[in-house]
């Protein structure tokens, strides 16, 4: 057991090598595990929004437009009237999550499994919270803001701005770390039934609800700035 | 009996602290349903967040545990 | 294992980018289309429909006019018939009125020139009398006192019978 846990854990992150000037460019698996996700995500888009129209359409489409429909409500149902053009970056992040969570389905490590893969979430997050919080109350009034209720607590927001992506990080990243090596374990005990079973909550059920949960937190931020 | 062993041991147990906090949140849920039904689909997406929410203390205590069997 | 490498953070954040621009383009940018016009479809639909009741409510406004009008008319027919029919019972009234004088007037001649008649019938009835008695008297030769109580007898009973 103890082999399979070092070899899950301790594995070589790189995939392969790119020369670059000299020295080389390490390109790790989770980067090649997400362009894989996102070449599935682009074939699955195109395949289902080709051919759209407007009158007599065909189920494809009336789905898809009310899983986009649904996608809006469930991420812009936090963010209120002033941040509903972020809906759609979280959509697709909320997305993008799920669906690198669940590829432990099939057999491969999730790319979220990195720390590098959840901490640019993490940063993109933040830099998003931060940008329009800028953008609507302008950098001066932003900056003032940190002092807000009142100049005590001054430092505690300026930490604010590094603990909230690091939770955030830290929880994905927990998460999946915790549901895989689980997994892993059952798998070894038990290979026949039980994983499957098992599977329904720790990859499929853990791994939405942690989308889900990173997408809120990161809508909760965003109204919170814009307010 | 190496300290590393110790102290992932103590490491995990941030669970105690996610263990209550859930039951707690779940008890209150089932209250409130109780007292209105008609709410429950609000009730348990809060719930389902407060406990992804708590979890993750109990998670941050797996990483320690993560990270001190395997970076010492 | 927590190794971070800030070369493979920098992968992902434009992947990440990467992807949000293509399903922005994509799938949100198609579907969005499709809504507008459909919205745009549905907005010129009521403003049609509406327009289309405003017509229909103006036109029964103008109906409803007319046949407001169509009562006024009727009033007046109505009461300048009343008033002529009016007229003309006046009118018939008055010659009825005038008739009956008419007659009231004959009929008050009638009798008198009836009642000058009957006088002189009974005049002449009287002077028959006043004959026969006086023929009586003539008869009978009485003398004067005889006569004159004869005649205070007789004028007393025809006065009596007259009465």
């Amino acid at each position: 057991m103890k082999e399979l846990l070092t070899e899950l854990l301790m594995e070589e992150k790189t995939c392969f090598r790119i020369p670059f000037g000299d020295g080389y460019i390490d390109v790790y698996k989770s980067v090649v595990m997400t362009w894989g996700v996102m070449l599935v995500l682009f074939a699955l888009i195109l395949f289902l929004t080709h051919g759209f129209k407007v009158h007599n359409i065909s189920k494809r489409q009336a789905a898809v437009e009310t899983f986009v429909i649904w996608l809006r409500g469930v991420t812009g149902g936090m963010l209120g009237e002033e941040g509903i053009s972020y809906a759609d970056y979280l959509a697709t992040v909320l997305i993008f999550i799920a669906a690198s969570n669940m590829v432990g389905l099939l057999g491969f490590t999730p790319a979220t499994m990195d720390l590098n893969v959840t901490i640019a979430l993490a940063l993109m997050s933040i830099v998003l919270v931060e940008i329009a919080g800028m953008r609507k109350k302008g950098v001066k009034k932003w900056l003032k803001g940190f002092a807000e209720p009142m100049a005590i607590v001054a430092p505690m927001n300026i930490l604010e701005i590094g603990i909230r992506p690091l939770s955030l990080c830290m929880r994905l990243f927990g998460n999946i770390l915790g549901a895989t090596v689980i997994m892993e374990l059952i798998k070894f005990m038990v290979p026949v039934i039980l994983p499957a079973i098992l599977s329904l909550y720790f990859d499929i059920f853990d791994g939405a609800i942690q989308a889900y949960v990173f997408v809120f937190l990161t809508s909760l931020y965003i109204k919170e700035a814009v307010e | 009996m190496s300290l590393t062993a110790i102290g992932a041991a103590i490491a995990a147990f941030t669970g105690i602290g996610a263990g209550i906090g859930i039951g707690l949140a779940t008890a209150k849920a089932t209250d409130a349903v109780a007292r209105q039904p008609e709410a429950d689909g609000k009730i348990m997406k809060m719930l389902v967040l407060g406990c992804a929410l708590a979890e993750a203390t109990a998670i941050y205590g797996l990483v320690v545990a993560v990270m001190i069997i395997f970076l010492s | 294992m927590l190794t971070v490498s800030l070369i493979n953070i920098g992968f992902t954040i434009f992947n990440l980018l990467l992807l949000y621009l293509f399903a922005k383009k994509f799938l949100f940018g198609r579907v969005d289309a499709i809504l507008a016009q459909r919205r745009e479809e549905v907005d010129s639909a009521t403003k049609a429909a509406e327009a289309a009741t405003q017509e229909a409510l103006n036109t029964k406004k103008e109906y409803e006019e007319k046949i407001a009008n169509v009562d006024e008319e009727k009033e007046q027919i109505l009461a300048d018939i009343k008033k002529q029919g009016y007229v003309e019972y006046e009118r018939i009234i008055g010659e009825a009125k005038k008739k009956g004088d008419k007659i009231i007037v004959e009929a008050k001649h009638n009798a008198e020139v009836e009642n000058e008649r009957a006088k002189e019938v009974y005049a002449a009835q009287l002077t028959d009398m006043v004959i026969d008695a006086a023929s009586k008297i003539a008869a009978t030769k009485h003398s004067a006192a005889d006569d004159k109580e004869l005649y205070d007898k007789f004028i007393s009973e025809a006065g009596a019978k007259n009465e």
